[in-house]
């Protein structure tokens, strides 16, 4: 049978997500969040997942954005398939290598990693419906930390390389 | 999210409380999020729980006292051509309804739940969800006049 009410729903639905939470959510999260030690071995690495976190805690408080006109939207969608381009294949010549070094064995670096990618496929998607500057800034930001816990994960690799190589006294 | 968890415990302030605590909670618990839905919808269940939990503290039935539990669905009669009200009249409909109804009816038409989820996320059956969603339906066309 046909369902007016869910026709009518399904043809307004973004309307319905009209309201959004004042300051004081953002201000209570982001004063909880750094309270917690889950990525304790790379400070400045931690540092920077908090920031995204919390980043995309608003992105997904705010629910739906105020997009710009069309021009606007295609602007910030083709600076960010350029950004999302280079920064991309930085990532991949980082996984490569350290591919080549060794097999990632690290769980804890492989669970962060694929925590961060999930993070970024949501963001994604928002990108492609409602893209706005604080969507673009977000996922290069995701790009950016994976690239940093990336060139940290090297040079731990590095390290222990060199320490293997040294002589025994 | 915001009003994912506005929608269902229906007060500014509690349903800030709830964002606050779901996306605290989200946080601590990412080593859990095993991948297996997207990481939206992850958090989206964490924000809907956490709702339902704030609307038991209040201790208000979720279903209304005088509905029996575990009853075949009804069919509602459709008959409208179209749906001929404002956003906004339907929003306030939504929010005046009881809170069992307007959890129900949210979960599904605008969360995108089936009822077996649904029936999965309030403790109740498939069928429960199904009925609750008819009379929620049928309540709102009430309020709004249409019946």
């Amino acid at each position: 049978m046909k369902d007016s009410l869910k026709q009518f729903v399904d043809g307004h639905r973004s309307e319905f997500d009209h309201r959004e939470p004042s300051d004081k959510v953002w201000d209570g999260i982001k004063n909880s969040l750094p309270n917690r030690t889950l990525w304790n071995n790379v400070i400045l690495w931690r540092a920077a997942a908090v920031l995204f976190f919390g980043i995309s805690a608003v992105l997904f408080t705010l629910g739906s954005f105020q997009s710009g006109n069309k021009v606007e939207r295609s602007q910030l969608q083709g600076e960010f398939t350029d950004l999302e381009a280079f920064y991309s294949e930085q990532i991949a010549d980082k996984v490569d290598l350290i591919s080549d070094i060794q097999e990632i064995e690290d769980e804890e670096f492989a669970q962060d990693f694929a925590k961060l990618e999930a993070m970024y496929q949501v963001l994604r998607e928002q990108m492609k419906t409602h893209p706005t500057q604080q969507v673009k800034d977000a996922l290069i930001l995701n790009l950016l930390v994976r690239i940093d816990l990336l060139n940290q994960q090297i040079k731990n690799l590095e390290d222990s390389r060199k320490e293997e190589q040294q002589p025994e006294v | 999210m915001y009003n994912t968890g506005y929608r269902i415990v229906n007060d500014k302030d509690e349903a800030e409380d709830v964002l606050q605590e779901a996306f605290i909670s989200a946080f601590n618990s990412l080593d859990t999020y095993r991948g297996d839905s997207t990481f939206g919808a992850w958090l989206k269940r964490i924000v809907i729980n956490k709702a339902i939990n704030q609307l038991n503290k209040r201790k208000t039935e979720r279903i209304p006292e005088d509905d029996r539990w575990d009853v075949k669905a009804e069919e509602v009669e459709d008959a409208l051509e179209g749906y001929p009200f404002t956003v906004e009249k339907v929003r306030a409909a939504i929010e005046a309804l009881p809170d069992g109804y307007r959890s129900v009816l949210s979960l599904y038409l605008l969360e995108g739940y089936d009822h077996a989820e649904i029936g999965e996320i309030l403790g109740v059956t498939e069928s429960t969800s199904k009925s609750q969603f008819n009379r929620a339906k049928k309540k709102l066309k009430e309020i709004l006049g249409a019946v």
